[in-house]
């Protein structure tokens, strides 16, 4: 198993998938991914058992990755139209 | 010449819709003006700037992107056919249905062997219903089921009757739930069969399954259960519920449709009259091709509703207190249809009273609702599931399912409660009867007259 990541590879996660959901066509997801990364981030903000920690820091590279090829897929395919909610109201 | 002529007998025909009729089905098929461009979709002559919000998750769901990323490589490179024994592709196919055979069965508390795949639910309770009965015809004539069942349910059963069979269907309270004591008094020597949904579809009311297991255990009757609307969003246990088989779909749990799957009890055995004959494919009892695909994306589905269950239940709950709350606080009205204490929150049912149900509908075009379940929503009819419960004809009528899934937003919520709000309110003020109601008029005491 890896060592536990620094601080500042968490933190560059954290942000490398904040950028990713903001890359989402599709409204509901974009809010999705966002949503679910900071609360994952927050929930395992605590983790100290080295194992542990590199084990929730391997996940979320991997889904980082998953995030990342969907976003492109999602772009190739997004319909004209947008959805309600990102339309002024 | 001659292409002018065909010309002009092409465009008659195209010109008569009457006689498209007679070479295609399909066009005969009503289909609503439907237009979209860059501007915005133009439908029912109600012009709409975006796509609608949408709260309609009983029906179906939107595929996780996760689900997605791990179906595609075998709609790409890995295309082989799973039962291929001679090479490569259908190696790793083959390897790919017995993962996800395991991560289905995994989600509801059980070994890959009482996993079956099927293209849905529907072909489960099929099998299940058609089956059992057809397996076991010389010694077992009877079948229990309830009122409020999937349509799939009751036509298997309505089938069954034809053929000589006897079937009981369960009444069930107001609150949408089966009285034990009706159920164990309905049982018989012959009873082959107790089929009781889960989750219901339309009102979300969840069944007392455990304690129909026990019943059906004490009586040694094998026990169905239609769980579409329950996997991934009710814990699950087989063994616990003392389930014989059950019915499980895809596509409600954000995986892709046209994938489902059938648990059939292993220990005490429970067999069944295949309804698809061939190549003996799922142990003779689901023959054809596995698609791959769908069944990884099934698989990776169950994976993920067993790793979101909590968050999702708890966020979900959240969504659904805002939407009644918010609902409740500026309309008077307004019932729940169904059990509130055992609902599955996901699944919203509302009656507005002194609106028109269908108005309502037309009237919410930008959040994506219906007045029940899918497979009727055609039919102007109110819910048969709604009268069960005793429901009035006028509240029956009435019924918005506002169905919240994993990726619906408090903004969302929030822009529906307005909508709704706004759409009842204008309805109101048009309504007669609700003036009448305001002024202190009892309106189920008015003699309406004759017509």
């Amino acid at each position: 198993m890896a060592a536990s990541p620094s601080r500042g590879e968490v933190l560059s996660l954290f942000r490398s998938f904040l950028r990713t959901a903001r890359g989402f066509s599709d409204y509901n997801v974009r809010e999705y991914t966002k949503r679910r990364a900071i609360d994952a981030f927050r929930h395992n903000k605590d983790l100290s058992e080295p194992s542990q920690v590199s084990a929730a820091f391997a996940d979320g590279k991997s889904q980082l990755e998953i995030a990342k090829r969907q976003a492109i897929v999602y772009s190739l395919y997004a319909p004209e139209i947008k959805s309600v909610m990102e339309l002024k109201h | 010449m001659t292409s002018k002529v065909l010309t002009v007998a092409l465009r008659r025909i195209i010109l008569k819709p009457s006689h498209l009729r007679r070479f295609s089905t399909a066009a005969a098929v009503a289909v609503e003006p439907y237009q979209e461009d860059a501007s915005g979709i133009t439908m029912k002559g109600v012009k709409i700037s975006g796509r609608p919000l949408y709260l309609d998750m009983q029906a179906t769901s939107p595929v996780d992107p996760r689900v997605l990323d791990a179906m595609l490589p075998y709609y790409l490179s890995r295309y082989g056919n799973p039962h291929s024994r001679t090479h490569l592709y259908g190696w790793e196919s083959d390897k790919a249905v017995e993962s996800a055979r395991a991560q289905v069965a995994a989600l509801i508390k059980t070994s890959p062997k009482e996993i079956i795949f099927t293209s849905g639910a529907t072909e489960s309770n099929n099998i299940s219903v058609k089956g059992v009965m057809h397996f076991y015809r010389d010694k077992k004539k009877h079948v229990i089921t309830t009122q409020t069942e999937h349509k799939c349910v009751l036509d298997s059963c309505r089938h069954l009757q034809q053929e000589g069979f006897e079937i009981t269907y369960l009444p069930v309270e107001s609150d949408g739930l089966i009285d034990l004591n009706k159920l164990q008094d309905a049982i018989r020597p012959n009873t082959g069969l107790v089929s009781v949904m889960m989750v219901n579809n339309e009102i979300g009311v969840i069944q007392p399954v455990e304690e129909i297991g026990k019943i059906c255990k004490e009586f040694n009757v094998p026990f169905h259960t239609d769980a579409a609307q329950a996997l991934g969003k009710i814990p699950i246990d087989v063994d616990k519920m003392n389930i014989s088989l059950m019915s499980l779909s895809g596509h409600k749990i954000y995986g892709p449709k046209g994938i489902g799957a059938l648990y059939m009890r292993r220990r005490p055995r429970i067999r069944v009259e295949p309804q698809m004959n061939g190549g003996g494919q799922e142990r003779g009892i689901r023959s054809g091709t596995v698609p791959t695909p769908l069944v990884v994306g099934f698989g990776a589905a169950c994976e993920l509703a067993m790793k979101e269950m909590a968050y999702d239940d708890v966020r979900i709950k959240a969504l659904q207190e805002r939407l009644l709350n918010g609902i409740r606080q500026k309309l008077d009205g307004v019932v729940v249809n169904g059990s509130v204490k055992r609902r599955y929150a996901g699944n919203l049912n509302l009656s507005f009273a002194y609106v028109e149900g269908e108005s309502l509908l037309m009237g919410l075009k930008e959040v994506a609702v219906s007045s029940g379940s899918a497979c009727t929503s055609a039919s102007l009819e109110p819910s048969y599931v709604l009268r069960a419960l005793g429901v009035d004809e006028d509240m029956a009528h009435t019924s918005i399912r506002y169905g919240i899934g994993r990726f619906t937003t408090e903004e969302e919520i929030d822009r529906s409660v307005e909508l709704t709000v706004k759409q009842v309110e204008k309805l109101r003020e048009m309504s007669p009867l609700y003036e009448m109601v305001k002024e202190g008029i009892d309106i189920k005491s008015i003699q309406w007259a004759q017509h």
